[in-house]
């Protein structure tokens, strides 16, 4: 049974949309604003109020909340217009706890474009002197990780 | 309360994750997981009861003891929860490119 428990698969998600990749590119990465469901899934919740994807390997992904206070989300770590972009994860946890997204836009006729999402990293263990450094069955960092992400960004 | 927050709420607390953690490996009994860790047998009894209603551990009685082990029921709510985060923010992606599509007078196509 807890060799069930030890295997966190990457969450994998597609959604065929009619754009071009180059459009496709930029309303989900400059446009995030428009499209991201920042009451439900944020830090702030109903305090946040921006939301601002950088262009560029080591841009971030950043939250600002009314109380003009940022919550930074995730590094880019690929940057490939039109075709990926990948950064990573921690909305509201440390960046050593960060998970990783990849997004690819492939191009699957004239003005349509299927976004493939990719979150992994659920293996990764927190690096650094975490105070959970001395759990060294890599299992219990993640799941910890899965909770403080799910309870923080909601 | 929805499972997953349970579960997330069951998680919320370090003694609670370090049950979590002794029972990986292997079944174990109230008595087995007080000696293992700094609190007492009521309170390791306490969490229990938070870690069995959330669905992620679960007792038998094996003659006049409970042991208890993980489930994977809960860890699957949490997986759940997290398809249902991105398929919500890829819907409301989605959403937008057809009215940006729309607005240019490209012919919206159906997934």
């Amino acid at each position: 049974m807890p060799g069930n428990l030890t295997s966190v698969e990457p969450v994998r998600k597609s959604v065929a949309v009619p754009a071009a990749p180059q459009r496709a590119f930029e309303l989900f990465t400059a446009h995030i604003k428009e499209w991201w469901p920042l009451g439900t899934h944020s830090v702030g919740i109903e305090h946040a109020v921006g939301l601002a994807f950088g262009g560029g390997v080591g841009a971030t992904i950043i939250e600002t909340l009314t109380d003009g206070t940022t919550s930074v989300w995730g590094t880019i770590t690929q940057w490939e217009p039109p075709h990926r972009v990948a950064f990573t994860w921690h909305p509201g946890t440390p960046e050593a706890e960060a998970t990783r997204v990849a997004v690819t836009f492939t191009q699957d006729g004239p003005g349509s474009t299927v976004v493939h999402l990719v979150h992994s990293g659920w293996e990764r263990r927190p690096d650094g002197a975490s105070a959970r450094e001395s759990y060294d069955s890599g299992w219990e960092p993640v799941i910890t990780r899965f909770a403080e992400t799910a309870a923080r960004v909601h | 309360m929805e499972t997953y927050e349970a579960v997330l709420e069951a998680l919320g607390d370090r003694t609670r994750r370090q049950i979590v953690h002794r029972l990986r490996a292997g079944p174990a009994s109230v008595g087995e997981l007080a000696a293992a860790l700094p609190v007492s047998r009521p309170a390791v009894s306490q969490h229990l009861t938070v870690l069995r209603r959330s669905g992620l551990v679960s007792y038998e009685e094996l003659g006049t003891r409970n042991v208890y082990r993980l489930d994977p029921a809960g860890l699957s709510e949490l997986r759940a929860w997290l398809d249902c985060f991105w398929e919500a923010a890829l819907d409301r992606y989605a959403q937008r490119v057809r009215e940006d599509s729309a607005d240019s007078g490209t012919q919206p196509r159906h997934e």
